[in-house]
């Protein structure tokens, strides 16, 4: 943007409105064009049509079937985050800056979830409690045939479950928690999750923990199961 | 398996249009995100995978798109187009974003055909052939764009390359490439969205 696009007299106007419109201005030189076109009409009607054009360009790049296991890993964070209706307004201001270069930092944690292999039998689990940060208890697990590890931090009342280096779940299924008691049967916890593409992924467990003997992980049926129809594939013992 | 509550929700939220999925989807629906997600991660990834060319940094950049939409509640603003240009525009920024954070740029522009499925020919969804159409329209444009004004809108476009890195890759003054920019656009825009009583 240069400095004569500033001034109200649309002389000059238009060199930056298909750069901006493919989002190829640097960024002062964006904010200077935005700050340009709320005084004018002319690069404002002609951002618009160029902007209908460069929506229309993503598809033509060829088309891939999203993978399943992409599918399990998006609906697996979001049921294990649930959101108050509400939110959106508070957080209405800032959603378009998460998504800025630089920005998305903020959302990279989010969107691990977990993983575990499925696996016909489960590794007996020698729980191993460390001490963590700020006076969390940190417990370690095995997992069932697979590469990876699995601990649960345990700070607060809360739990997270930590994983590294697991598989996706496989096709159509996805990973679920449970939390046994004794002499009952693993109680749902509505929290289904997968892996980043790297294999990992932290997860909250949610309270409360009361009475609960170990932290179960299954794979289940994309949507999850009221009761486990699979193996454990992470157990937790919290006790 | 879905659970019984959320096959019926489904079903029912499968009559409603883009738009008022994506209310539900701010209310907190995450059923109505589901089927957001279904309707448009096929498109998602087909453009992170163009963009990143590399399939496990394409499936990251939509997790986190999608997730992002879900937990920030970005508001979808109907003045801007359909909910799909919408969502894509978000994966798109996205990719951006994993450019930036990485150093190295090397490779992305190269697809690995055969790491990722292609779509069968057959439509997966409603209005699937229509944007198959669509698709085929705009690679035609695109194709009979002088090859110079191509290249810095797929760059810019796909690349996420600025203006300037794009200058310095081909070697041009800046206001060249926001001249071949324009031009490439405003050929694009009469071919693909001609004004009334343009034939196209």
């Amino acid at each position: 943007m240069n400095s004569e696009n500033h001034l109200p007299a649309h002389e000059g106007c238009g060199a930056d409105t298909a750069a901006y419109a493919l989002g190829a201005l640097e960024p002062a030189e964006a904010e200077a064009f935005e700050r340009h076109l709320e005084g004018c009409v002319i690069c404002a009607e002609e951002l618009a049509g160029f902007q209908r054009t460069t929506d229309m360009l993503a598809p033509s790049a060829p088309q891939y079937a999203v993978p399943s296991g992409l599918r399990a890993r998006v609906v697996g964070g979001v049921r294990a985050e649930p959101r108050r209706s509400g939110a959106a307004d508070k957080r209405r201001g800032r959603a378009w800056r998460l998504i800025a270069p630089g920005g998305g930092r903020a959302l990279a944690a989010l969107a691990t979830a977990v993983a575990v292999a499925l696996a016909a039998a489960v590794i007996v689990i020698r729980p191993r409690l460390s001490g963590g940060p700020g006076g969390a208890r940190v417990i370690s697990a095995s997992v069932v045939d697979s590469a990876g590890s699995a601990r649960v931090r345990l700070s607060g009342g809360r739990a997270e479950l930590i994983i590294r280096g697991f598989p996706q779940p496989p096709a159509g299924l996805i990973y679920e928690v449970w939390l046994k008691r004794p002499g009952r049967v693993p109680a749902p916890t509505r929290v289904l999750f997968s892996v980043t593409g790297h294999g990992a992924g932290d997860i909250g467990v949610p309270a409360p923990l009361n009475g609960v003997s170990k932290i179960l992980v299954t794979s289940e049926p994309d949507g999850g199961s009221d009761v486990p129809t699979h193996p454990a594939v992470i157990v937790a013992p919290l006790s | 398996m879905l659970r019984a509550p959320d096959r019926i929700r489904r079903r029912g939220l499968r009559l409603l249009s883009d738009h008022e999925l994506i209310g539900q989807t701010r209310a907190g629906d995450p059923v109505a995100f589901e089927l957001i997600f279904d309707r448009h991660a096929d498109a998602a990834f087909s453009l992170a995978y163009r963009m990143c060319g590399r399939r496990a940094v394409a499936e990251d950049v939509v997790q986190e798109a999608f997730l992002s939409i879900w937990r920030t509640g970005m508001r979808y603003d109907d003045a801007r187009g359909s909910v799909r240009a919408w969502v894509l525009g978000v994966v798109r920024h996205k990719a951006i974003d994993t450019f930036h954070r990485e150093t190295a740029k090397t490779g992305r522009d190269v697809l690995d055909e055969t790491a990722a499925e292609r779509i069968p020919a057959s439509g997966r969804i409603e209005g699937e052939v229509e944007r198959r159409e669509d698709a085929r329209r705009v690679r035609a444009a695109l194709t009979g764009l002088p090859s110079e004004q191509r290249h810095v809108i797929e760059l810019a476009y796909f690349g996420g390359f600025t203006h300037s890195q794009i200058a310095g890759l081909l070697e041009l003054p800046a206001g060249t490439v926001k001249g071949r920019m324009r031009l490439g656009l405003k050929k694009l825009r009469l071919l693909l969205d001609p004004p009334s009583g343009v034939a196209s």
